[in-house]
């Protein structure tokens, strides 16, 4: 009967100080001189913190997969998207 | 509605039933993620292209805004999960007082963007309106606030929807809508919220942290 179990408010309140630590983090690496690294760090740091929000926030941890199916199909259709987009720009 | 899940006949029970709601929500949730997709697509490419006017232009935003903003928007996310949390829990006054949190962090994200486009306007930076930049790259970096104020100002507007529905959510609660057994349409609303935010978890460094060292 229980499909969503409830968390205790403590695993919400870690998970948003992961978020803000995350966002303190790409805000300082953003001002190292990395080069390219820079925007790979900033991309990687924003995928963890959508991750932590959809995994916790948005239960996809207790989710039946068919959900985690539906969630995770965005995004391989807008890597479809901007991959395919990219193959034409960058071939040009 | 008070104790017992009220179970549509198409469903086998209220699990079933409540999987139904979170997989329709998920499916117009890929939608949204493709409707902004258009335009990382397009950021992606001009990007790639114009790299020397987008670090110039990046370094032309708002930082200091833009992360008081986003740590605005995940506390929000932290309002609005304790807040579905509390109305799964049947309690009603905190879920009330969790999404009215909710709704105040919203029009103070909305505020910050508010003040952080006035000094884009005043600082010449709005395309079609008061563009005027004498450096290098001009046009690149009219086309990089092209792309920052159509990507900012379409979340905005989601923001904004996104308030209207955790306002009815707050209307419905006081008029004890919800219970254990019933919370769908707080639920969603929260999904919604989310998802908001993570657009712009994405949107943060790529407009206002490209090029800052």
């Amino acid at each position: 009967m229980i499909s969503h179990p409830v968390a205790p408010a403590r695993t919400y309140v870690l998970v948003w100080l992961g978020l803000v630590t995350l966002l303190l983090l790409t805000l300082g690496s953003a001002y190292l001189p990395l080069g390219w690294l820079n925007g790979v760090v900033n991309l990687a740091i924003a995928a963890a913190k959508a991750l932590l929000v959809m995994i916790f926030f948005m239960h996809l941890r207790s989710s039946h997969y068919v959900l985690r199916l539906a969630a995770a199909a965005g995004f391989f259709w807008l890597a479809i998207l901007i991959g395919l987009s990219l193959s034409d720009f960058l071939a040009r | 509605m008070a104790d017992s899940a009220i179970v549509a006949r198409q469903f086998d029970d209220a699990a079933q039933q409540r999987t139904a709601a979170d997989l329709g929500i998920w499916i117009f949730l890929a939608t949204e993620i493709l409707f902004f997709g258009a335009l990382f697509a397009a950021y992606t490419i001009t990007r790639i292209r114009y790299p020397e006017a987008f670090a110039i232009a990046s370094r032309l935003t708002n930082v200091a805004l833009g992360s008081v903003n986003t740590g605005v928007l995940l506390t929000s996310s932290l309002t609005m999960a304790l807040a579905v949390r509390a109305t799964k829990l049947g309690a009603r006054k905190a879920s009330i007082a969790f999404m009215s949190a909710t709704v105040a962090l919203g029009l103070a994200f909305l505020a910050i963007k508010g003040i952080e486009y006035y000094l884009d306007y005043t600082g010449h930076l709005v395309p079609a309106l008061n563009f005027s930049y004498a450096g290098p790259h001009a046009n690149q970096v009219q086309i990089f606030f092209y792309l920052y104020f159509f990507m900012t100002g379409v979340h905005s507007l989601h923001m904004i929807a996104g308030i209207c529905l955790v306002g009815v959510m707050i209307a419905m609660a006081s008029r004890r809508a919800f219970s254990p057994a019933y919370y769908t349409p707080v639920e969603l609303s929260g999904m919604y919220w989310h998802l908001v935010d993570v657009v712009w978890i994405f949107l943060y460094p790529l407009l206002y942290l490209v090029a800052r060292s």
